[in-house]
């Protein structure tokens, strides 16, 4: 109620009977704002602004193996949408499967280690910088660890799993159609729960001692303390964790890639995956690639719209800017 | 004449064969019961006719007969055409050796960087050892970015892509000093289109067939003897798993990665099949014949041993020959088909293993052999694969190519000595000179197993020299086998979608 009485406060009533600013008079108004951000705006431009009309532009076309540009029209979506070798809604559906997995379980794991971490222990210093540690691994170094230890002929897993007498053969892992997906999760889970630990410490500083207190001494036991004091505060940081999270599982590329290269027979295979398939090996086909490229654009624009808006919400001004 | 039964006819037969190519099989094998040598007389000219290695001049005996015949001075050579005061810079990427390789195939890589500053002391090299799997992504990058080196050595296969493309310069072999009768011919046929020549061949080779003597005699099979055809492995490999529980055939098939179709396709070719018509004896890479029935045939005989004999590794999805390569110096494989230089890789790796490991290193080293690799119903088939080495042009380097440095860093790579010493473990020189040179008595003295690769020779069946052959053997046949083994298809189903596939690449083309 403070809050909003202060904003009323500050921000300028509207005269009856006048016209709201049009754009121009904002941007002039607030020019000095548009100066600062103006090199960035450059920089975005030049980086993202011109491969993102050239990809537009070449999903129009096919490039022959001679490398001439044909038009195309809208054949290269029509072919995305359609056929059946470039596999487009099995790959969504892999896609999907691994965005959601990785970030439900990447999620929940985070906030554990996070709650556990809250509290004081000897030893939280160690134990915290020992769970950083997938999240600091590069992709690269970690795929290859990965690769090894899940070996489904030679790795580390399976072989000491048989010789504990677990099992009696090696589990095939990777190289199983059924289970390369939920392996893969798992280890992007153990690589990205770390990211989601560090948010969700920082937020769980921002949760006022005072009213944790006073759900106390008015007898709420643990898990109402958290339900209506710890998690209603972490909502806004949760939200942004999972989107990031969300939008960068939509993206994973390095892990998959290079542990199984969309395999076994693309039971893997992702859309970025794909667009790199598609882009660079075999005979390239870039017209194909930059339209499924386009349509991932799209999708992404639609996510980084409720990011925006999970972003600003409850300060109108940033929003309108 | 009486028919033999043998297990290729079974095999062919239990997949419904049509009669006529039944009968015709069954005549060529009747062929070979009778004439041991020239049963394969009629689809051997046609090999040679696409190699241009003639069968009489490069046998293990004649190639010892001619080494150390001549004497080069490659520095002389080489300032007869570029002089040795000659300034420039050239950037040069090539796939040289890896982790993997063996030591003295590094040795000779650095030995050969560090011979070009002294042969050209004012040319700055600047050289780039790229991966095999990573390169073609990597130049096709660089080119289509205007950042493609000057000069490029790359694997037979990729070459003919970036000619159609216009990226390659047009070379002759004359302004390197060079002359067509001291190339084999189905070499210089890798880096020609359109009867136009885009590069120079630097080596050349055929594989061979690696076993474990131990591992056959556990599994009482003759310690000795190779399997004489492909449905031989099928049975070998099936009999080595049950008897010793350890992985048959080195079977790979993971995609992008060359090493499937060099393993493939000598399977494929010796059943009858090809992507094309590559092993047809007047090719025209119209269409493709991989879902024939000899196509067919080879590709069940990879399910059978992945699906229903679990003989071969499980991660052969996944693998590459350097995996492979560990499960074998591991004693965990029985045999598959390899480079020469294998050998000396294993070798090597032995030498540095400790504690139990190197005994057992040791152990597997000793019990290495080589041999022809297996014969199928029609032919016995091998890649004839190598390397090549190109100039880009300036629009795709993104600025002038210093044309003396390049040539100079070719004729560096293609003149005998180079040629010979790049190759020096798992190769043949390019330059057939080199063959002649001091060298090569050198060569044949410290690499174990060479005779048996150079024996492949005659053998060798190139890939289609197309624009398309990358897609094809290094995305189209994986998948295929891919779709086969994890019974995405059936097998006739992963073979008829493959030919549908590449028959839809050589219309779009």
């Amino acid at each position: 109620m403070a809050l909003a009485d202060s904003r009323a406060l500050i921000a300028p009533k509207p005269r009856p009977g006048r016209r709201p600013p049009g754009l121009f008079a904002t941007i002039v108004r607030r020019r000095t704002d548009y100066l600062y951000v103006l090199p960035a705006i450059l920089v975005m431009l030049v980086v993202i602004g011109y491969p993102l009309v050239s990809t537009v532009f070449l999903s129009f076309f096919e490039i022959t193996s001679s490398g001439e540009r044909v038009a195309t029209g809208v054949d290269n979506y029509q072919r995305i949408l359609t056929d059946r070798r470039v596999n487009f809604w099995k790959i969504t559906g892999n896609t999907l499967y691994w965005t959601v997995g990785s970030t439900f379980f990447a999620t929940v794991l985070g906030f554990g280690a996070a709650l556990v971490l809250h509290r004081r222990f000897p030893g939280r210093g160690v134990v915290r910088a020992i769970l950083l540690i997938p999240w600091v691994i590069s992709h690269v170094a970690a795929a290859y660890v990965w690769r090894w230890i899940l070996h489904s002929d030679y790795g580390l897993l399976g072989g000491s799993l048989v010789a504990w007498g677990a099992l009696d053969q090696t589990p095939v892992l990777l190289d199983s159609k059924a289970n390369v997906m939920p392996t893969l999760i798992a280890v992007n889970v153990w690589k990205e729960f770390p990211f989601v630990m560090i948010m969700l410490t920082a937020g769980l500083q921002t949760v006022p001692e005072g009213l944790l207190r006073a759900a106390r001494i008015d007898g709420a036991n643990i898990w109402n303390q958290f339900r209506h004091v710890t998690l209603p505060h972490l909502k806004g940081v949760v939200l942004i964790t999972t989107l990031l999270l969300f939008v960068t599982n939509l993206n994973s590329f390095t892990l998959v890639w290079l542990m199984t290269g969309g395999g076994p027979a693309n039971a893997s295979a992702l859309w970025i995956t794909q667009i790199y398939k598609l882009a660079f090996v075999g005979s390239p086909q870039r017209g194909l690639a930059s339209a499924f490229s386009v349509i991932l654009f799209l999708i992404m624009l639609g996510l980084g719209y409720f990011y925006v808006r999970a972003l600003t919400r409850g300060n109108p001004d940033q929003g309108a800017a | 004449m009486t028919l033999r039964r043998t297990p290729e006819l079974d095999r062919l037969a239990r997949l419904h064969l049509s009669r006529r190519s039944l009968l015709a099989a069954s005549a060529g094998l009747a062929g070979a019961a009778m004439l041991p040598r020239g049963a394969f007389a009629l689809s051997q000219d046609a090999t040679n006719a696409k190699t241009g290695v003639d069968p009489n001049r490069f046998t293990p005996e004649t190639i010892r007969q001619l080494a150390g015949t001549i004497t080069v001075d490659t520095a002389a050579e080489l300032h007869a055409l570029v002089p040795a005061d000659t300034a420039g810079e050239v950037m040069y990427w090539n796939v040289g050796p890896t982790e993997a390789s063996s030591a003295v195939e590094k040795r000779f890589y650095d030995e050969f960087l560090a011979a070009f500053a002294t042969y050209y002391p004012n040319i700055e090299l600047q050289n780039q050892n790229l991966d095999y799997n990573g390169m073609l992504d990597t130049i096709r990058t660089a080119a289509e970015g205007r950042a493609a080196p000057a000069v490029a050595k790359m694997p037979i296969l990729w070459g003919v892509e970036f000619a159609a493309k216009g990226q390659l310069q047009e070379v002759t072999l004359e302004e390197f000093g060079l002359s067509r009768e001291l190339f084999w011919e189905g070499a210089l046929k890798s880096v020609t289109w359109e009867d136009k020549l885009y590069g120079i061949p630097t080596n050349n080779e055929t594989m061979a067939f690696i076993w474990n003597r131990a591992l056959f005699e556990q599994a009482g099979l003759p310690p000795d003897q190779p399997p004489a055809t492909w449905a031989d492995v099928v049975r070998y490999s099936k009999q080595i798993k049950d008897e010793t529980g350890k992985n048959g055939y080195g079977m790979v098939a993971k995609e992008n990665a060359g090493n499937t179709p060099f393993r493939y396709m000598p399977m494929l070719w010796a059943y009858g099949g090809s992507a094309l018509d590559e092993a047809e004896e007047n090719p025209t890479y119209q269409t493709s014949m991989i879902n024939t029935e000899g196509g067919i045939a080879a590709l069940q005989n990879f399910y059978d041993m992945y699906v229903t004999d679990r003989s071969v590794p499980t991660s052969a999805l996944t693998n590459t020959q350097v995996e492979n390569q560990d499960l074998f110096m591991a004693g965990e494989l029985a045999m598959m088909i390899a480079h020469p230089s294998e050998y000396a890789a294993i070798r090597d790796r032995a030498a540095k293993a400790t504690g139990q490991d190197k005994a057992r290193a040791e152990e597997i080293v000793a019990n290495m052999v080589y041999g022809l690799i297996p014969e199928g119903p029609v032919r016995r088939a091998v890649v004839f694969g190598g390397s090549n080495i190109h100039i880009m042009t300036e629009e795709v380097h993104g600025g002038p190519i210093d044309r003396d440095a390049a040539r100079a860093l070719i004729a560096a790579q293609t003149y005998p000595e180079w040629s010979l010493k790049n190759a020096w473990a798992g190769s043949n020189p390019a330059n057939l000179r080199g063959f002649e040179t001091e060298w090569m008595k050198q060569r044949l003295d410290e690499i174990r197993f060479l005779e048996n690769t150079t024996s492949m020779l005659p053998y060798g069946i190139p890939f289609p020299v197309v624009p398309q052959s990358t897609e094809i053997m290094n995305v189209i046949v994986p998948q295929m086998i891919q779709n086969a083994l994890t019974e995405t298809l059936s097998v006739e189903d992963a073979a008829n979608d493959a030919a549908e596939q590449i028959n839809a690449l050589a219309v779009r083309a």
